[in-house]
């Protein structure tokens, strides 16, 4: 019952919210654009690359309202939200261009606004539109993203899904202390919070570790205990999912009751406010998915980025609203599916990429059939940190992409310092997205495709005579703008 | 079908920064053929999807079925009428060849001197002639690799290599390269060199970069084309004098288009081309539209309000329009994509307009 109200009053919130967003639409044309993806797909560089492209005037050439020349400038404003920090773009982009480093992992939420002033291709359009076009972007940490699916389960479902995933072949040995541990007591003993915190952090501690670069699982929920934020310590953050929950609700005061009322204080306290602010209104969504980690990681990895990605893409509101429905709610029309670190491929290999990300994603784009929502998948690089090159290799051009790997990469028996530049074949794609699951799927290793891929240190900038700066190289950044964009300021 | 065999992972050290110079140091070059059994290889054709989203734009307007279908240059075959031409072309040359050495040896009986100086006024002619022989080959095979590169460029769009496209970028820099007003498009485009685009959308950019202001112009030396036929047809005493202005300006039309493509098409390739866009015309749909079609759909909104010799005018400029259509087809080193081809309709408009310009001018002098 009292889930059930909270669920009306935040609809009823949403609502609100959407009336407010457009009655201040009408003098300021608004577009919400939510970057998604899991943790280390790319967000923060994706943002900070879009941002910097447009600021400095970047090589945009598929961007067509760039390319024409009807955007007349694009700069930072000030953000709607006062509660949110803001989006240390600068310090980002000062990290990428200067040092050559990557982003830090993002530990807590930030949000920018960025204003592109233009002028319509149709004079009609001109009349009547402000010219002028803002683009609210929101970053956090991936991991939270994994709570969105939580918020239709209950406790029961909750353990028993955490369960059943742990004792799968890729996770088993990691799980083991955790799950033994969880084993041996009983449930329905009187409520211990030092128990609860031993069972919390073993919990913690088993997810971390499929999160590992060697495992490079992706099913992971709840995303907090892997990233906490602020709430680091809190009650509604010690908790864990307990095994074999027996028939019938749980006794008062036993360990089972504490741990679901938690459960239920997290999705009350972190998840649904999290939803409500950030996702529930979005416009525009990109999904950045990293296929080539969980590539290198092998099969159960990519299945867990399928399983992870469907459950995700539940979660949002996709399809077009007609002008009465609008005012209530908010729809994504337009999804882009974007796989991104194609730099790490040479170009011959992208539809290739394409095509596996498309795979990735095509359970959970099958529910959105309905709904009338227009989809693209790009393999897309918002930072490119190589080059291409060939190389001659028994009488035949071997594609090479050229760039500095970071140190600690590892390639057949060589591993990488981080500062020499290298040339690199990462191995074949399949050319047949399905053969390459049934390849994974089959416990033959010759049968599973041989892929290494290397990350790289972010390029190094060439300066121009007078010491300018020349724009961040991308892949196709300007056809995602394009397509998520393009339509708005057409 | 078969699979591509597997190749390994590897990693290269480079000698300098050059990526081209790039240096093999461990190498296995073990390589696997995983069992064939495979299916169709999923062509992406997904990407396309948002360029094709707006085709080639199909208007439904009356007018616009005026405009003719897009020209392509016929594939130059043998046949029995060209052997027979050839044949007697040789035979007239031999002809000719007799009658030159008899005119020598008949010279050189008469007086020794009047012998050479005929040798020498043959000698020169041959050489002027090999010259003139040279430069039309020439022209026409620039006329040619416009047409190749027409083909290559739309091959390359469906090749997920891009090398294809890059290197029919690189012929397109090179056919614009003597037309300073493409200097910024060429520039723009070259800087992409090391970037990573599609083919399609390459071709797509280097349409609408290098030859979209191209477009513009040869839009521009149609219409006025037109407009000139219309006046000149509208005012002309004599049927004849219609005739032969109509003739004189669709060549002009032709051969400038020709030459703003870069084609360059010398007499002989200006022949080849004004036959191939006549034959098109005639092929598509009757060069002589003028009564049936033409009064059908102009009929009605222009000759009602206008006299009957202006709407005739506009009718000649409107078949002089047609003709530049084919010709543009046909001399552009690109099919219509990105751009949208100019139809009928586009010079309707202004041809209208000039003519009831012109009536409402007479009118107040009369």
């Amino acid at each position: 019952m009292a889930s059930m109200l909270s669920r009306f009053t935040d609809e009823a919130q949403i609502s609100f919210d959407n009336i407010v967003d457009r009655a201040g639409t009408m003098m300021r044309p608004t577009v919400r654009l939510g970057v998604t993806g899991l943790s280390r797909a790319g967000k923060t560089v994706f943002i900070t690359a879009l941002v910097h492209n447009l600021l400095h005037g970047g090589r945009l050439p598929m961007f067509k309202a760039y390319r024409s020349g009807r955007i007349s400038s694009a700069r930072l404003e000030p953000q709607p939200d006062d509660a949110v920090p803001r989006f240390q773009y600068e310090d980002h982009a000062e990290a990428l261009i200067k040092e050559r480093i990557w982003p830090q992992s993002t530990r807590a939420i930030s949000e920018m606004r960025l204003t592109i002033n233009y002028e319509s291709a149709s004079g009609w359009n001109r009349l009547f539109s402000a010219g002028k076009l803002s683009v609210d972007i929101v970053d956090y940490p991936g991991e939270w993203l994994l709570d969105l699916p939580l918020l239709e389960q209950d406790y029961r479902t909750f353990s028993e899904n955490a369960v059943r995933l742990a004792a799968s072949p890729a996770r088993a040995d990691l799980a083991e202390a955790w799950i033994s541990r969880s084993r041996a007591i009983d449930v329905k003993q009187a409520a211990d919070e030092t128990l609860a915190r031993e069972l919390s952090e073993l919990f913690a501690q088993y997810l971390k570790a499929c999160k590992s670069d060697e495992r490079a699982l992706s099913t992971l929920p709840p995303g907090r205990l892997l990233m906490p934020g602020d709430l680091e310590g809190s009650p509604a953050l010690t908790f864990a999912p307990l095994p074999d929950l027996p028939v019938g609700s749980a006794p008062a005061g036993s360990l089972w009751h504490m741990m679901e009322h938690r459960y239920e204080a997290y999705k009350r306290i972190v998840v649904r406010p999290f939803f409500r602010d950030h996702f529930a209104r979005l416009d525009r969504q990109i999904l950045l998915i990293d296929a080539l980690q969980a590539m290198n990681a092998g099969p159960e990895a990519v299945q867990d980025l399928e399983r992870a990605l469907t459950d995700i893409l539940a979660c949002f509101r996709h399809g077009s609203s007609n002008i009465l429905t609008s005012l209530f709610t908010r729809r994504i029309d337009r999804l882009l599916v974007g796989a991104t670190k194609a730099d790490h491929l040479h170009h011959e290999s992208h539809d290739r990429l394409q095509n596996i990300a498309g795979r990735l994603v095509d359970r959970a784009l099958a529910r959105t059939q309905g709904a009338r929502v227009t989809t693209e998948v790009l393999a897309l690089a918002a930072v490119r940190a190589t080059r291409e090159a060939n190389v001659k290799e028994a009488g035949e051009d071997l594609p090479l992409i050229v760039g500095t790997p970071l140190a600690g990469e590892k390639i057949a028996s060589e591993t990488f310092d981080g500062n020499t530049k290298t040339g690199i074949f990462p191995g074949d794609l399949p050319e047949d997205p399905e053969s390459f699951f049934q390849a994974l799927e089959s416990k033959d290793d010759s049968e599973r495709p041989h892929i290494n891929f290397v990350r790289f240190r972010p390029p190094k900038l060439e300066t121009t005579a007078e010491g300018l700066t020349l724009s961040l190289p991308h892949i196709r950044l300007d056809r995602a703008l394009e397509f998520l964009l393009g339509d708005l300021l057409a | 079908m078969t699979r591509e065999p597997a190749r390994k992972p590897a990693a290269y050290r480079l000698a300098d920064d050059e990526p081209a110079e790039a240096k093999t140091t461990a190498m296995t070059k073990e390589r696997k053929r995983p069992p064939s059994s495979h299916k169709v290889a999923i062509v992406s054709e997904a990407e396309d999807q948002f360029l094709n989203e707006d085709p080639e734009p199909i208007d439904a307007d009356a007018v616009d079925s005026l405009t003719p279908e897009p020209a392509k240059t016929p594939e130059r075959r043998w046949s029995f009428r060209k052997i027979a031409l050839s044949a007697f072309g040789l035979l007239f040359s031999l002809a000719l060849a007799l009658w030159i050495d008899n005119l020598i040896r008949a010279l050189f009986e008469r007086a020794e001197w009047l012998g050479w100086v005929a040798t020498g006024l043959t000698a020169i002619g041959l050489f002027s002639l090999a010259i003139i022989a040279l430069r039309e080959a020439l022209a026409i095979a620039r006329l040619n690799s416009v047409h190749r590169l027409r083909q290559e460029a739309e091959a390359a769009r469906d090749d997920p290599r891009h090398s294809k496209a890059r290197a029919v970028l690189k012929g397109l820099i090179n056919t614009f390269d003597k037309r300073p007003e493409t200097a910024r498009s060429r520039e723009r485009l070259k800087e992409l060199d090391d970037d990573i685009i599609d083919a399609p959308h390459l071709m797509e950019l280097a349409e609408s970069e290098l030859l979209g202001p191209i477009d513009r112009e040869a839009r521009a030396m149609i219409l006025a084309a037109s407009k000139r036929v219309s006046i000149v047809t509208a005012i002309s005493p004599r049927a004849l004098v219609d005739v032969g202005y109509v003739l004189f300006e669709s060549i002009r039309l032709i051969r400038t288009l020709a030459y703003l493509y870069g084609a360059r098409p010398g007499t002989l390739g200006l022949l080849r081309l004004s036959r191939d866009v006549v034959g098109h015309l005639a092929v598509t749909g009757s060069i002589a539209v003028g009564d049936s079609l033409v009064q059908q759909v102009v009929g009605h909104g222009v000759a009602s309000r206008l006299s009957a010799r202006l709407g005739e005018g506009v009718i000649n400029g409107l078949l002089t329009a047609r003709i530049g259509i084919a010709a543009m087809d046909l001399c552009r080193p690109m099919r219509f994509h990105a751009v949208k081809r100019p139809g009928i309709g586009d010079f309707l408009a202004d041809l209208t307009r000039q003519a009831a310009g012109s009536r409402s001018s007479t009118d107040k002098q009369s």
